[in-house]
């Protein structure tokens, strides 16, 4: 049946991650490095800082959301690079020959990043608790707050496919990641509150996917207020719909 | 009753431009028979990696069909896909798992059922002579191993029809060898047909049963690859000539007596089997059919005129000079060039 094809193929998709993930197990560290950087230097010097409204909550807790966010989807938003390689090999014509639906291969992919990002994120939690962020003790909400760091993940993974489908080249697709990357950090409440945005950038953070799952994150790990967290949920879900769909449609495209 | 030859590639018209100017292939049109190992040769950028990818249905033609076992590789590619394998002319393994991950993973796309797994999975390695390095990391492997571990990542759910784009590329004579006899005894087993591009002559003439030569998006030739060596109809034996005198006298002056020939050559022209002959500079070419039948007979002539012969050489024509031939890229001084010319003294 062509639904359990596409299962197990994106089954086989996030094995082939995890596998490679295995093998190559110093790259998840040494990308710990820079988010655990961000927390214990820029968090801790500007916590001194008693300018940016955080409701009262220390700095550095304010901003883990957003740096460990920040770290996974940097990864995400990369992740069309693997799709880019893949291509100039011959690895994608021989996938896209294999019995397997394109939508298959898109999400399949994009859950093995967001599967990626939570081992990632697994490792920079532990670091944050030593630096002295205080989390809300409450699994279902930590819980939850991984949930969203996976599905925000997935969704940029798989903007990065679409991206990849339409740039071909691993310059061009550079040029764009990095374009990409600034506003989408600087253009959303990880760092300093939207309120504080001129409002140009607080149009652009309202639109900014990332804006939302940072707001639930926040509000589930450190502040404790979860009234946005459905509203942010629906956000994101809308997002990775969209996004997994003409993802998937103009992959096809990237072999031709 | 003998049943009908089975089809597997059915080709018709087949067009394809890119871009709405390169003219890959212009109006193909092919056959190939189920259980061979056929042979598509032709010159870089011929078309046959176009042709390849369309027949495994990576995009749809400009125009005409193609059919594998009766699927139409646009309506049916779904279908397709089940019974095809397919090595692209590219590297197409994952270098940062091992050998066997790579067939674990296409194993698990396939929907091998998991009984069979590893036991389809070691097969396909054995059979390709891999299953001492299957567990290293791929990116340690040579180029001849890569190449073979991507065929094995074909062979591992036993396709109807394998396509292969140029197989062998960069591998040396002892790894095309040993990778061709795994092939044809895996082909032996499960009557695969096997479809390769190629550009060497000589893997086509060995290993297939059938070759067709692509130039310029056009099937120029088809047929075996002896049909094809037999197209140039010609072997030529060249006979040179001794003169009687020549141990005893100095060799400026020694030429053989050219009075002495024309009736020999009617004689030997009027052989059923030669096509033609024609002397120079004391050498005798004859251009025949099969040597092996027509030497006898023409020694026989030359015996009785009391000619003395020094050497004979006899130039068979091989793949290569059929595809210089009819892939138009016949260069001075080739093989190819000395046979066309000497094929021309017919006219
Ligand atoms: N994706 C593409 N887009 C545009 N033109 C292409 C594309 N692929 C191939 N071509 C052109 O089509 C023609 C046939 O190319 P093709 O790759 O099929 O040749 P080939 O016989 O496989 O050559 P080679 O022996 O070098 O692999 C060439 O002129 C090539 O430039
Ligand atoms: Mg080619």
């Amino acid at each position: 049946m062509a639904f359990n094809d596409s299962l197990r193929e994106m089954f086989a998709m996030i094995e082939l991650e995890m596998r490679r993930l295995r093998h190559d197990r110093t790259e998840i560290y040494t990308r710990a490095v820079q988010p655990i950087l961000w927390l214990a230097v820029y968090g801790t010097v500007m916590s001194h800082v008693r300018d940016i409204p955080t409701n009262g909550i220390p700095y550095i807790d304010y901003i883990t959301p957003g740096v460990l966010l920040q770290s996974t989807i940097f990864v995400s938003v990369f992740y069309g690079l693997t799709i880019v390689w893949e291509r100039e090999t011959g690895i994608l014509k021989r996938l896209l020959v294999a019995p397997a639906s394109r939508y298959a291969t898109v999400i399949g992919r994009a859950i093995a990043s967001g599967v990626r990002a939570v081992v990632q994120a697994l490792i920079i939690f532990p670091v944050a608790i030593l630096l002295g962020v205080k989390f809300i003790p409450n699994p279902l909400y930590i819980l939850a707050a991984f949930l969203m760091l996976f599905m925000i993940s997935g969704g940029f993974a798989a903007l990065s496919i679409f991206v990849a489908s339409l740039m071909k080249t691993r310059e061009r697709f550079m040029g764009i990641g990095q374009a990409m990357i600034m506003p989408l950090f600087f253009a959303s409440n990880a760092l300093y509150p939207i309120s504080l945005m001129p409002p140009f950038l607080q149009s652009i953070a309202f639109v900014n996917p990332l804006t939302y799952a940072v707001d639930a994150v926040r509000g589930l790990m450190i502040s404790g207020n979860v009234a946005n967290v459905p509203a942010d949920f629906v956000a994101v879900i809308v997002f990775d719909i969209l996004i997994f769909t003409v993802a998937s449609i103009s992959f096809r495209k990237i072999i031709e | 009753m003998a049943s009908a030859i089975e089809i597997a590639i059915e080709i018709k018209q087949l067009t394809k431009v890119y871009d709405g100017k390169v003219n890959a292939l212009d109006g193909v049109d092919l056959t190939v028979k189920a259980a061979d190992i056929f042979a598509l040769l032709g010159p870089n950028g011929s078309g046959k990696t176009t042709l390849m990818r369309l027949l495994t249905t990576q995009f749809r033609p400009t125009a005409g069909v193609a059919r594998a076992f009766g699927y139409d590789v646009v309506k049916d590619d779904a279908k397709v896909r089940k019974i095809i394998g397919y090595v692209p002319q590219e590297m197409s393994v994952w270098t940062d798992i091992t050998g066997f991950e790579n067939l674990l993973i296409y194993a698990k796309i396939y929907g091998v059922p998991s009984g069979q797994r590893k036991k389809s999975i070691w097969d396909a390695l054995q059979s390709m002579g891999l299953d001492e390095v299957a567990n290293g990391p791929v990116k340690k492997y040579s180029g001849g191993m890569i190449r073979r571990l991507e065929i094995a990542c074909a062979l591992l759910i036993k396709p109807r029809i394998l396509f292969l784009d140029e197989p062998t590329l960069g591998l040396d004579p002892s790894a095309r060898k040993a990778v061709w006899e795994n092939l044809r005894s895996f082909k032996k087993e499960y009557g695969t047909t096997v479809f390769f591009n190629t550009h060497y002559m000589d893997e086509a003439d060995l290993y297939s049963d059938e070759v067709a030569i692509i130039n310029r998006g056009k099937i120029v030739k088809f047929g075996t690859a002896s049909e094809l060596k037999h197209s140039l109809h010609s072997e030529i034996i060249s006979f040179s000539l001794a003169d009687p005198g020549t141990d005893f006298k100095h060799p400026s002056t020694a030429a053989a007596p050219p009075r002495m020939l024309p009736g020999i050559l009617e004689r030997i022209k009027a052989l059923n089997f030669v096509e033609d002959a024609a002397f120079n500079d004391s050498v005798l070419d004859v251009v025949v059919e099969d040597g092996e039948i027509a030497l006898p007979a023409i020694i026989e002539v030359l015996r009785c005129d009391g000619i003395l012969l020094d050497r004979i050489r006899s130039t068979r024509p091989t793949l290569d000079d059929v595809f210089l031939k009819y892939a138009g890229m016949r260069q001075p001084k080739t093989q190819g060039e000395v046979l066309h010319e000497a094929s021309g003294i017919r006219q």
